[in-house]
């Protein structure tokens, strides 16, 4: 195997353009591909080491609302102000992102290239309705994250293509993550889920947009639950049939889909309730 | 097998590896920085944590190829000038059990000091939490960094 240092992004899209894409990964932060190579999950030919290319680190204020470049650490966004006050939700995901020795080397990008149910960024991605900024030697692409994410492991990224950077967009209302797992520290989500609403003046619920990870295999918005509460539906009864609409949890080593479906109900329930909206009714 | 030259505990330093190897054996078995210990090689425990440009990092899960340049610091060369208070207040205190996982402990401890002079009790539940102990010394880790805290 062969580990490739380019000197730049140019540099870094000529030699993806040039290996061959069966036998190339790209290393990034290297906490899950490393792992996964030392027990000889994954043999690729040729390693390309991105870590280092500065172009494509940090965080931009943009007239719309701002653009994450893809090698930006999780612990990074952890310390940015601008997370914390614009995007709660991403800032909280980062928070309870695996140990702080993680958070310095993984990237956004490479959270999100890794395609994982359970992935802790990406209930609040999907909340934010991010759009990826796709790069390759002679073409660039923006491609909505929803469309990016098809199962476990796979997207829609094509042969020589990078992820360059993530789009926010500005948000209004209120929004929070929150994340089951089995411990504090260094858990992967049993569930987890992201929440976004907005208030009229009079309390009443006028937005409302909820995600869920962990229980599917990508990221699902709970539209058949928010539609319906939005609609004036109150019952907590009622609401749990409408979240099992949108997921399709399984068993796995950390919890049974059903125990899945139940928590996930649950969480939102209470949660939901401490907004002022529910009954059991 | 490449040729890769970086900085250990302040010293410039050169091996001869293959560039995917992790840089906790590099440590361990070409440098002889024996310090830095191997527990689940899978970047959960912590075990294993130095600095990497003053970062805690997982030395198991950092291909030597992606420290070229850089800065490494181990549990050795820690104390600038003999032990860092870190290291008295683990002693005074008697912080390990059995001790594997302490290095670990400490470097992670070192990073959280580093950045938070005087850090809260739940500032050090955060910092800490990627760094398991088995024995579960945490309430001692955590009076120990506030002894350390007051040293510095």
């Amino acid at each position: 195997m062969k580990i490739h240092q380019p000197y730049g992004l140019e540099d870094c899209l000529t030699l993806l353009s040039e290996l061959p894409p069966d036998a190339t990964v790209i290393l990034a932060g290297g906490t899950d591909l490393m792992p996964r190579y030392e027990q000889g999950r994954i043999l690729p030919n040729n390693l390309i080491n991105i870590k280092h290319l500065t172009e494509l680190q940090g965080i931009t204020e943009t007239e719309n609302g701002i653009e994450i470049g893809g090698l930006t650490t999780i612990e990074a966004l952890q310390h940015s102000d601008l997370i914390r006050q614009e995007y709660p939700a991403l800032w909280r995901s980062t928070a309870q992102f695996a140990g702080v020795q993680i958070r310095n080397r993984a990237t956004l990008a490479g959270n999100i290239a890794n395609a994982s149910p359970a992935g802790d960024t990406l209930p609040s991605l999907y909340l934010y309705h991010a759009k990826l900024k796709l790069v390759s030697r002679h073409a660039s692409r923006t491609t909505r994250l929803e469309d990016f994410l098809v199962g476990p492991g796979q997207t829609t990224q094509e042969p020589g293509e990078l992820i360059q950077s993530i789009i926010l967009p500005k948000v209004s209302g209120s929004s929070c993550f929150y994340k089951l797992g089995l411990r504090d520290a260094m858990a992967i989500s049993v569930v987890n889920y992201a929440l976004r609403y907005s208030n009229a003046e009079d309390g009443e619920l006028t937005d409302l947009e909820i995600t869920a990870g962990a229980v599917a295999p990508t990221i699902v918005f709970l539209d058949a639950l928010t539609t319906a509460i939005l609609g004036g539906e109150t019952n907590i009864a009622a609401w749990q049939a409408l979240i099992e609409q949108d997921i399709a949890p399984i068993d796995d080593i950390r919890a049974s889909a059903d125990y899945r479906r139940k928590v996930l109900g649950r969480l939102i329930s209470h949660h939901l309730q401490r907004l002022g909206v529910g009954s059991h009714e | 097998m490449a040729q890769i030259k970086f900085k250990v505990n302040g010293k410039s330093t050169s091996v001869r590896v293959d560039p995917d190897t992790p840089l906790l054996w590099v440590l361990r078995d070409h440098l002889q920085l024996t310090g830095t210990k191997y527990s689940c090689g899978m970047g959960i425990c912590g075990c294993c944590t130095v600095h990497l440009d003053g970062k805690a990092t997982r030395s198991c899960i950092t291909p030597v190829s992606a420290v070229a340049g850089k800065a490494v610091t181990t549990i050795e060369g820690l104390g600038k000038e003999g032990l860092h208070p870190l290291q008295k207040a683990w002693i005074d205190d008697d912080v390990p059990q059995c001790g594997y996982c302490q290095p670990g402990q400490i470097m992670t401890a070192a990073e959280l000091l580093a950045e938070h002079p005087n850090p809260t009790d739940e500032e050090i539940d955060t910092a800490m939490d990627g760094a398991l102990c088995r024995c579960g010394t945490y309430q001692r880790i955590r009076n120990a960094i506030h002894k350390a805290a007051k040293e510095l």
